[in-house]
C-alpha cells in the first residue's frame, strides 16, 4: 500500500486518537488499541524512511521545540529528525545554551519560549514532572523526552516497536494485535530505581498484554513497583531470566559505585551482568535490549552486546519512525 | 478602650457557655452581659466566640526574607485565622540565634497590628549543628523555645547538651525529627506513590528513629522536648510510646498532614511538597486518632510561606512548605468537625489548651481577667478559599477554590481587634 501517490499522502491513524490525547506525558490515559495504533503508525513512518527522498509534509506549518533542560544530543537530534522528515520547522533549546538560572521560575522560562509560538514542544528535564508541569501553562502538545526518574515513553515506545518487529521477524507475530506482547515476559535488569526506561518499560509492555520482572541489586530495586499489574519484582537475575522473550540490560550510572548505595563495579559485574549464559536461559528466539549508551562489560558482555540475539541496533534505528508516530498523532489532531 | 462582641455563643475549654455579650476592657476580658457604653461593637450574633488560637509553630520569615513574609503579613495572616499568638521559627537570614535579634523580633513585633509574637531562637548557631547558641540570654531577650526546625538537628551529643541546657533554663525544645541520611534527597513520602511518579522519597523510618532518640534524650535529659508537625502512623506509635514511658515529650500534628496524602503530588504541583511529607491514608487517620484519643498534644500549622515563582520551580528544585495560617482553622473544622469525625471542643482543645500546656502557659479561657485574645467564628457559611485574597504575602495554596465552614470573622488581640473578615463583592 505504500506507493508512489503515498509520498504525498500523510499516513493516518485513527481519527479519535488523533483528538484524544493532546500531549504524550507517560502512559497514563492511554488505552492499550492507542499505543497499538501509535505502533502502527510507527510501521508506515519506518516505510517512508526507506524511500529515496525521506520526507512527507505532513506536519509542514508546524514548528516543534526541543527544550532540553539536561542534555542529551541523541534523543534530540532523533526527535528533530523525526519533525523534519515530516517538514516540521524545529526550534532547540537548550539549558547550557539559555539564560535559564536557578532564579528564574520553570513558568517564566516558558513564558519566554512560547513567545517563539512552537505547536509542540519536546521536553526533558532531571526532575520528575516537568513535562507535566509544562502541559498544565501551556496550549501546545508536550512530549516528555525523559524527566527524572519517571518517564521515558518514547524510549519505551521504540523499544517495543524493535521488540514486535524482532518477534514478527521471527515468525512469531502476535496472535492478538491488540495485545502485541500477551505470553511474552521482559527483564530489566539494573539500577531500577533511577530508570525512568525502566519505569517506562514497565507500564507500557504491560499495557501492550506482557509481563515485566525488574532485577536488580537489592538497594536499586523499590519493590513499590511491584504493586502495578503485570510487574514483578525479585533481585534473581537467573531466575527472571528462564524463558524470558527479551533482556534488558539498564545503563549503570558510573557515580553510583563506591557510593552508599553498592559496593563494587567488580560485585555488580559479578551478579548482575547479562551475559551469553543468561540469553541460554532465556526463551530460544529471546532478544538483548539496551536503551543506550551501553557500558561494555558493565552492564553487558561485549559478546552479548554484539551477538546475533542484540537487538541495540534495531532500537536505535526505531527511535526516529516511532517519534514521526509520535509528533504525527499529537500534532494532525491540532488542524 | 471598651468594645462589646454582641451576641454570640461564648465556647472555651471550661465548656459552652451559652449567648452572652463579651465585654473586653483595657486588654482583658472584663465579663458577660455587663451593659453599659463601649467604644467599639462587634456583632457576633449566631457566630462562635472563643480564645484565640495558639500556633506554636509558623514560620514568619522575617529578618531577610521578606519576600515570602514579615511580621506585619505574618502576624496579620495569624489574626485572620483566628490565631492570637505565635510562635515563630527561628530559620531566617540571619538565623535567630543572637539575643538582639531575638529582641528586634519583640520590639518590632509590639509595633503591627495582628496576633502576639513569641519568638523561637535557634537551638545551634547559624542552624549549623555545631555550637550551642546562648539560650540564657535568648530566652532573656524574649525567646520561648529553642529549635533548629528546618534542619534536623543531626548531631546526637550536640542536641544531648542542647537539652541538657534548655532543661536548666526551663526552655521548650522543639525538633525537626527526621534523619538527615535516611531522608536524604526525597522530596516526598516514599511508598508506591513516589515510585510511580519518580520522585526521591523520604521515608517514615526517617522521623521513627528521629523521634525515639529525641524522645530517649528528652528523657536523658529532663528537657521538655516538643516533637514538631509527626507525620506518620508510625512517627506517632514512637511518640505514644515514649509519653507511655515516661518521657517529657508533646507531639504536634499540622493541618496538612491530616488533611492530605501523597497521591496530591500525582499532578507533580510543588504546592504539596512539604517536609516532613504528606503520607498515606492510614496515617492521615492515625493522626486523626491522635487528635480524638488525646496522645497528640497540639496543632501547630507549620506556615511555610514561599513566592509563587519558587512554588513554580520543578519538584527538586521548589522549596518545602505550605502557607496555611489563615486556612489551617476552616480546613480542620471542615474535614474533620463537620464530617463528623472530630467534635469542636476537641479541635479546639488541640489549638487553645494544649499548645498552652506545651508551652507551661494558662490555658486560655474567656473569664473576667484573662488576657481579651479573641476570635470569632462562622461556623456556618462555607466560603471557598481564595489565595489571592490571604494576607499572608503566600496567596496560594493547595486548598485553592474549596469550600471551607469555620472561617474568623473577626480576631481580637490584647482587646483589640486585629482582625475583621472584609466580604467579598459578590
Amino acid at each position: 500500500m505504500i506507493g508512489a501517490a503515498a509520498a504525498h499522502v500523510p499516513p493516518t491513524p485513527p481519527p479519535a486518537l488523533a483528538r484524544r490525547h493532546r500531549h504524550l506525558l507517560d502512559f497514563e490515559g492511554w488505552p492499550t488499541e492507542d499505543l497499538v495504533a501509535l505502533l502502527d503508525t510507527a510501521d508506515v513512518m519506518a516505510q517512508v524512511l526507506t524511500r529515496p527522498v525521506k520526507r512527507v509534509p505532513a506536519l509542514q506549518g508546524f514548528t516543534v521545540a526541543t527544550l532540553f533542560f539536561e542534555e542529551s544530543t541523541r534523543t534530540r537530534l532523533s526527535f528533530e529528525r523525526a519533525a523534519r522528515a515530516q517538514s516540521a520547522d524545529v526550534m532547540s533549546f537548550s539549558a547550557s545554551s539559555s539564560s535559564l538560572t536557578k532564579g528564574e521560575s520553570l513558568r517564566d522560562t516558558l513564558r519566554t519560549i512560547e513567545q517563539l509560538q512552537a505547536d509542540l514542544y519536546v521536553v526533558r528535564h532531571r526532575a520528575a514532572g516537568v513535562p507535566h508541569q509544562l502541559a498544565r501553562w501551556t496550549d501546545g502538545a508536550v512530549v516528555n523526552a525523559g524527566d527524572g526518574r519517571h518517564a521515558h515513553p518514547t524510549q519505551a515506545l521504540l523499544d517495543a516497536y524493535a521488540l514486535r518487529t524482532a518477534l514478527a521477524e521471527a515468525g512469531l507475530p502476535a496472535e492478538d494485535r491488540t495485545r502485541p506482547f500477551a505470553g511474552r515476559r521482559l527483564v530489566i535488569v539494573g539500577d531500577v530505581e533511577h530508570s525512568r526506561v525502566a519505569r517506562s518499560n514497565a507500564s507500557l509492555f504491560t499495557r501492550l498484554g506482557g509481563e515485566v520482572v525488574l532485577t536488580g541489586p537489592a538497594g536499586l530495586l523499590p519493590p513499590q513497583l511491584g504493586a502495578q499489574p503485570g510487574v514483578h519484582v525479585s533481585p534473581d537475575l537467573d531466575a527472571a531470566v528462564k524463558g524470558a522473550d527479551a533482556v534488558m540490560a539498564l545503563r549503570l550510572q558510573r557515580e553510583r559505585m563506591g557510593s552508599s548505595r553498592l559496593p563494587s563495579l567488580a560485585e555488580y559485574v559479578h551478579r548482575y551482568q547479562v551475559r551469553q549464559r543468561h540469553l541460554e536461559l532465556a526463551a530460544p528466539h529471546a532478544r538483548f535490549m539496551h536503551p543506550g549508551p551501553m557500558n561494555r562489560d558493565v552492564e553487558v558482555a561485549t559478546d552479548v552486546a554484539d551477538g546475533p540475539r542484540s537487538l541495540v541496533e534495531s532500537q536505535v534505528a526505531a527511535g526516529v519512525p516511532v517519534r514521526m508516530a509520535v509528533l504525527y498523532t499529537l500534532l494532525v489532531g491540532k488542524r | 478602650m471598651r468594645l462589646a462582641l454582641r451576641g454570640g455563643l461564648l465556647l472555651d475549654g471550661s465548656g459552652d457557655r451559652g449567648a452572652h455579650d463579651l465585654y473586653v476592657k483595657d486588654g482583658v476580658i472584663e465579663g458577660t452581659d455587663l451593659g453599659g457604653a463601649v467604644d467599639q461593637e462587634v456583632d457576633a450574633d449566631g457566630m462562635t466566640v472563643t480564645p484565640a488560637f495558639l500556633d506554636l509553630h509558623a514560620h514568619l520569615r522575617d529578618p531577610g526574607q521578606e519576600t515570602k513574609e514579615d511580621l506585619a503579613s505574618g502576624l496579620a495572616a495569624a489574626a485572620a485565622g483566628g490565631f492570637g499568638t505565635v510562635v515563630s521559627m527561628a530559620n531566617t537570614v540571619p538565623v535567630v540565634d543572637d539575643p538582639g535579634l531575638v529582641a528586634d523580633l519583640v520590639a518590632r513585633a509590639a509595633r503591627v497590628p495582628g496576633a502576639r509574637l513569641r519568638p523561637a531562637a535557634a537551638l545551634s548557631k547559624g542552624l549549623r549543628g555545631e555550637e550551642l547558641t546562648d539560650m540564657a540570654a535568648l530566652a532573656a531577650a524574649g525567646a520561648v523555645m529553642v529549635t533548629d526546625d528546618g534542619v534536623p538537628v543531626a548531631d546526637a551529643r550536640l542536641f544531648r547538651s542542647a537539652c541538657h541546657y534548655a532543661a536548666e533554663l526551663g526552655l521548650v525544645v522543639q525538633t525537626h525529627s527526621e534523619d538527615p541520611s535516611l531522608r536524604d534527597d526525597g522530596v516526598m513520602n516514599e511508598g508506591e506513590v513516589s515510585q510511580r511518579l519518580g520522585l526521591p522519597g523520604n521515608p517514615v523510618e526517617a522521623e521513627a528513629v528521629m523521634l525515639f532518640r529525641d524522645g530517649e534524650i528528652a528523657r536523658m535529659t529532663g528537657a521538655r522536648v516538643h516533637l514538631a508537625h509527626v507525620s506518620s502512623a508510625r512517627g506517632l506509635g514512637v511518640g505514644r510510646w515514649l509519653k507511655a514511658s515516661g518521657a517529657p515529650v508533646t507531639l504536634e500534628v499540622t493541618p496538612h498532614h491530616l488533611t492530605l496524602t501523597d497521591e496530591a503530588l500525582a499532578g507533580y504541583d510543588p504546592l504539596f511538597k512539604v517536609a516532613p511529607p504528606l503520607r498515606r491514608q492510614a496515617d492521615v487517620e492515625a493522626l486523626r486518632a491522635g487528635l480524638l484519643d488525646g496522645s497528640v498534644d497540639a496543632i501547630g500549622t507549620d506556615h511555610a510561606p514561599h513566592t509563587l515563582a519558587e512554588k513554580q520551580q520543578d519538584m527538586l528544585s521548589a522549596p518545602f512548605g505550605i502557607a496555611n495560617l489563615e486556612v489551617s482553622f476552616p480546613l480542620l473544622h471542615t474535614r474533620l468537625v463537620a464530617a463528623g469525625l472530630l467534635p469542636l471542643e476537641r479541635l479546639l482543645w488541640h489549638l487553645q489548651d494544649g499548645p498552652a500546656a506545651v508551652m507551661g502557659w494558662p490555658a486560655p479561657r474567656l473569664t473576667p481577667g484573662a488576657p481579651a485574645d479573641v476570635t470569632v467564628l462562622d461556623l456556618k457559611t462555607a466560603t471557598a478559599v481564595v489565595g489571592s485574597r490571604f494576607l499572608s504575602k503566600a496567596k496560594h495554596s493547595p486548598w485553592e477554590g474549596e469550600a471551607f465552614t469555620g472561617w474568623p470573622v473577626a480576631t481580637l488581640v490584647r482587646g483589640e481587634v486585629a482582625y475583621r473578615r472584609v466580604e467579598a463583592a459578590a
